[in-house]
């Protein structure tokens, strides 16, 4: 009887594991990792594309707070991660680079509401 | 939920093997038994439906093409290559070169990791933890490098998209994906070792004839393992196919271990579709120009039938545009349907309990494909 996968098999206990040690060694997230969304209000012009766009419907067009509808006065996009599924069309339509996705992937939370992205927050 | 029927034999009685065991994944099978044998299967799906046509029939293209990821969660990058050459036909996109070499290219290592789950799969169901965590830990390589590319590890979001790919690919991709080959080779080797315990389970096991998987419709290895030679890339070429040298590998058998060894081989061709399509990849755009990121079938009227070869056999997409914004009518057909419920029922008659796992994951099934 050949045994070939036995010796393969001890062979490993050998051999460097594959996991790592999270969180105090982490793997590298590459580049373009699609995470959380970072919104620049200061270049969005609240043109609606990216809430046309998205096909779960996880972005609304919203008012900013009062206290700041000065400075803002249009509505810009709201984003809902808990509806997201990270497919960064949001990003290839617009057209000022206001809406971009990050690497960051931690978003595990008790509070259902830190998973709404408000495009300001108030003071 | 065992039930007995008492007017018959005391031994006689039915079960269900799933959804909730660990191997069976989101698809039940009621089970007649008598004893220690199953006399009889019946194939209970179901619960992975999300109705993927109805829903293509609401969105726009681009966003379709990020729905089609998820028909099948195993060969995701695949069913978005299917869905994107529909959209391209409709659309009357002329794909860069540079975008058909890479989607080749991705479409394979989406094959190998697919193939990797197989091998995983099979060993879980018998018991071969080993096997498991060893596949599923090579098949992380690849979806490292899958992730560089598409940005996800899994799901690559409609990278494959109409008119081509949504991103070049990044720098040193093309270095990555041949530091991976060595990687697969070796778990592709160990994958085929000899196996006393494996060959135990699934020599001789589910033994499907020629005749039979051709009138059942069997695609894919489970045809090929089968002793027939059909295979979409060669028999009707799409991308680059044609242009590119690999083999098809058969077998006779028709038995579980033929299956998979067939599967098994295919990475080996795989890796050769990989090599050359890096060596010869061409310089350019990766999409054709002027595309917008919103596309609309609002000048495109007809209907189109595609058809690839995934990891599981022949998938294809039926869309009919008649002008609106979104298609007409999308009909997906996957290649686990006919594998999971004609071919699963008639492969589990009179056999003993204990080979019901074996045959049912040498099947290569993916639930989320039969349900749609
Ligand atoms: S990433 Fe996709 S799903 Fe998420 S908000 Fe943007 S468009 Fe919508
Ligand atoms: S984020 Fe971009 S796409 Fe969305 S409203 Fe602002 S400018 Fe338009």
């Amino acid at each position: 009887m050949k045994l070939g996968i036995v010796i393969e098999i001890f062979k490993n206990v050998f051999t460097k594991p594959m996991t790592v040690l999270f969180p105090f060694e982490r793997i590298e997230i590459p580049e373009r990792n699609r995470g959380e969304h970072e919104f620049n209000i200061d270049t969005c012009i609240s043109c609606g594309a990216c809430a046309r766009i998205c096909p779960n419907l996880a972005i609304k067009m919203i008012e900013v707070p009062s206290e700041l509808r000065e400075k803002y006065p249009k509505t810009y996009p709201q984003v809902d991660l808990g509806k997201c599924c990270f497919c960064a069309l949001c990003e290839d339509i617009c057209p000022k680079g206001s809406i971009k996705l990050t690497t960051n992937f931690y978003f595990a939370t008790f509070d259902k509401d830190d998973t709404i992205l408000y495009p300001v927050k108030a003071e | 939920m065992t039930e007995i029927n008492e007017q018959e034999i005391a031994g006689d009685f039915s079960m269900y093997f799933g959804p909730a065991h660990p191997g069976s994944g989101n698809f039940s099978i009621k089970v007649e038994m008598r004893g220690e044998r199953v006399l009889k299967a019946t194939a209970d799906p179901g619960y992975l439906h999300r109705g993927f046509e109805k829903l293509m029939e609401y969105r726009e293209p681009m966003q379709n093409a990020v729905l089609s990821d998820r028909v099948c969660v195993l060969e995701p990058l695949q069913w978005n290559l299917v869905h994107a050459e529909a959209v391209d036909y409709l659309m009357d996109y002329e794909v860069p070169e540079r975008a058909k070499y890479i989607r080749v290219i991705l479409a394979e290592l989406s094959r190998i990791q697919s193939h990797f789950i197989w091998y995983a799969a099979m060993s879980l169901g018998t018991g071969f933890m080993t096997g498991f965590n060893i596949a599923i830990g090579y098949r992380d390589y690849i979806l490292d490098v899958l992730n560089l590319i598409t940005g996800g590890r899994v799901y690559p979001a409609g990278y494959i998209c109409p008119g081509g790919v949504r991103k070049d690919l990044p720098e040193k991709a093309e270095n990555k994906i041949l530091e991976l080959l060595p990687k697969i080779e070796y778990m592709r080797k160990f994958a085929l070792k000899q196996n006393p315990a494996w060959l135990a389970r699934f020599k001789e096991i589910g033994t499907l004839t020629k005749e039979e998987a051709i009138k059942f419709g069997a695609v894919g290895p489970i045809l090929r393992g089968c002793g027939v030679e059909s295979d979409v890339r060669r028999d009707d070429p799409y991308e680059i196919y044609d242009e590119l040298e690999f083999d098809v590998p058969v077998m006779d058998e028709g038995d579980a271990y033929a299956r998979f060894t067939v599967g098994m081989q295919e990475i080996e061709e795989s890796m050769k579709i990989i090599t050359q399509s890096i060596d010869r990849l061409p310089k350019g755009e990766v999409k054709t120009p002027n595309l917008k990121p919103i596309v609309q079938f609002q000048k495109a009227e007809g209907e189109i039938y595609i058809r690839n070869e995934l990891s599981r056999g022949e998938g294809a997409f039926y869309m009919v545009a008649t002008g609106q914004k979104t298609p007409y009518r999308v009909k997906i057909r996957g290649p686990s349907f006919t594998h999971m419920i004609p071919i699963l029922e008639h492969l589990l008659t009179d056999v003993a309990y204990a080979d019901v796992p074996a045959i049912y994951w040498s099947m290569y099934q993916c639930p989320a494909d039969v349900d749609r």
